[in-house]
């Protein structure tokens, strides 16, 4: 059989792993690729701007990955257009590829800003290891930078930026506070607490009205609504990204908040199956319709996907959606599920330095937010997907004492 | 078959003697004084929990499907041949990241002291006979390293099962 997966991230590498594990060697697998080089860790990106990661040292893989597997890989050409009926796809350059399975694992696109200056020289966002590359390179140039977003990718590049030694970093957020979809208002005031500290500054309800250029083109500053003025040769827009579903959409496939896909990840196209930011799914908790758009589920959907190619029937759960791991200076945040719900309990716990929030419907975990320190965060995270009664746990998941429920999640899964 | 470290809950009396034994065979000394001399905090990765008035060690499972390893984002996390899944001595490193302990039903994956690293069960404390250092120290054999079996593995939590029921209720 004749297997292609467009996308090289973790959907598409996940995907090449377990056609080949459960698979073997017989079939033909074929990988191909916008992006120029190896796999990398699209997450890992902010890191490489602070200087703390290499390009080597974000590989998501040994160099020689795809050679030992025996998968070819088209790098740096585009899949531009799909015909299902013929099976095949059609890349940038004019070949043809003929599929009997197809993996689109597309991923997603930073969405932009439709304000004037948005195309200057000096305003990026951050997606790909070549976005990392020209911001790196002119970070050192330029002494102030703004970014617009107060969302992870945002702070973690704020962050980054001025770790790397900018003078003056400042993040604008539309929202009234940072993070306004992974944390509460004090999980936030953590995290803002921890950033100012390092030196970045904040301005809240406030939106980008001009990216203001210079006499040479380059950025000179970014203009707000309410008229300030920040100057900045550096900016970078981080205001989440939207799914790649064009190549499955212009065929004739379903799209919504992303491509359509059945439990066994299959789209409305014969033999055309996609995995990871591309796709929409329903979340296991809300049951409403999102995007995928997180590297964990980009990696499990990407096995999934490859088992159901191989013909093995695997239905993939309903997914988790909201799952966020991110660190900002001592500061560690987890926030699973729900935000909100009918009955909600938090405590500061002053002797570990952690904020804890849960949040019950009913007899069920709906979500959590950890803050500060997170060990163990992952038995609440399990008793958030399962959905078996919590209630009982409430005092000791409060005070961060889950022993007895990490026993019982040991019998739920084992 | 592969082998795991298996626990016969109804023989756990909670002696700690595992936790201790994992500590001090993943400090850089080697041993408890060396270690303390050093002044280094040996941290353990596998946990006695009480649940009621039963105690249970509980550590890395090393599971099929595990989510650890989907999580990584820095491709840290692997498989080794022998089915050991640890985030050390592969092809990247670990950043702190902590989308696995994120994802651990079992919460026993966890930072380093520093916070510098993920510090999970990688059997790399197996002695010259090949058994791992909490197994070598437990002195009652509520812990096993052999393969598993289906039968004695319902038999084995089913003590665990009957303390949960009686602590929650809702089991």
């Amino acid at each position: 059989m004749r297997f292609v997966i467009a996308g090289n991230s973790a959907a598409g590498v996940a995907a090449v792993e377990t056609l080949r594990r459960l698979g073997g060697r017989q079939n033909h697998i074929t990988v191909v690729t916008d992006e120029p080089g190896e796999t990398y860790s699209r997450c890992m990106l902010p890191d490489l701007l602070a200087g703390k990661k290499t390009e080597y040292s974000i590989r998501l893989r040994p160099p020689d990955f795809y050679r030992k597997l025996g998968v070819e890989l088209l790098g740096g050409v585009a899949a531009v257009a799909l015909q299902p009926g013929e099976k095949k796809l059609l890349l940038q350059d004019g070949r043809e590829l003929a599929y009997d399975r197809l993996l689109v694992a597309t991923g997603a696109r930073p969405v932009l800003p439709e304000v004037p200056g948005a195309e200057a020289r000096g305003v990026f966002t951050l997606r790909t290891l070549t976005d990392a590359r020209l911001i790196a390179s002119l970070a050192p140039r330029v002494s102030r930078a703004v970014i617009a977003g107060g969302g992870l990718v945002g702070l973690k590049t704020a962050y980054a930026l001025k770790t790397a030694g900018l003078d003056g970093v400042t993040v604008v957020v539309t929202s009234p506070r940072l993070l306004i979809r992974q944390l509460d208002e004090e999980a936030a005031a953590l995290v803002e607490r921890e950033l100012r500290s390092a030196g970045i500054n904040f301005i809240y309800n406030a939106r980008i009205k001009a990216f203001v250029t210079g006499s040479g083109g380059d950025l000179a500053g970014v203009e707000l609504e309410d008229g300030r003025e920040l100057p900045a040769g550096l900016a970078v827009v981080a205001k989440g990204v939207r799914p790649n579903d064009t190549l499955v959409g212009e065929a004739g496939g379903e799209t919504g908040k992303g491509i359509v896909v059945d439990r066994y990840l299959r789209t409305t196209l014969e033999n055309v199956y996609a995995a990871g930011d591309c796709i929409q799914v329903t979340d296991r908790v809300t049951a409403q319709k999102v995007s995928s758009a997180l590297w964990t589920l980009a990696f499990e959907q990407g096995r999934y996907a490859a088992a159901n190619m191989l013909g093995l029937a695997r239905p993939y759960p309903a997914p988790l959606t909201r799952l966020n791991s991110a660190r900002f200076g001592t500061v560690d945040v987890i926030s699973v599920g729900r935000l909100e719900g009918p009955e909600v309990m938090a405590r500061y716990d002053p002797l570990r330095f952690t904020y804890r929030r849960l949040v019950f419907d009913g007899e069920r975990l709906a979500g959590f937010i950890l803050a500060g320190k997170v060990d163990g965060a992952g038995v609440y995270t399990a008793l958030v997907k399962s959905g078996r009664p919590a209630w009982t746990y409430r005092r000791q998941l409060l005070e961060g004492r889950a022993g007895s429920v990490a026993l019982s999640n040991f019998l739920t899964f084992h | 078959m592969q082998k795991e470290v298996l626990i016969n809950f109804d023989r756990c009396l909670g002696c700690r003697s595992c936790q201790l034994a994992c500590a001090v065979a993943h400090s850089t000394a080697g041993n408890l004084f060396g270690a303390i001399l050093n002044g280094e905090k040996p941290r353990t990765r596998i946990f006695v929990h009480q649940v009621g008035g039963q105690k249970a060690p509980l550590n890395c499972r090393h599971c099929e499907d595990a989510p650890c390893i989907d999580a990584c984002i820095a491709g840290a996390m692997h498989r080794q041949e022998d089915g050991t899944v640890t985030n050390v001595g592969g092809e990247q490193q670990c950043t702190a990241c902590w989308m696995c302990v994120m994802v651990c039903p079992y919460g026993v994956i966890r930072s380093d002291a520093a916070g510098t690293m993920a510090l999970k069960c990688d059997r790399e404390c197996r002695d010259e006979a090949g058994v791992p250092a909490c197994v070598r120290a437990c002195p009652t054999g509520a812990l096993v390293y052999a393969g598993v079996d289906e039968y004695s593995g319902r038999r084995r939590v089913d003590v665990l099962a009957r303390a949960l029921q009686q602590v929650s209720g809702n089991f």
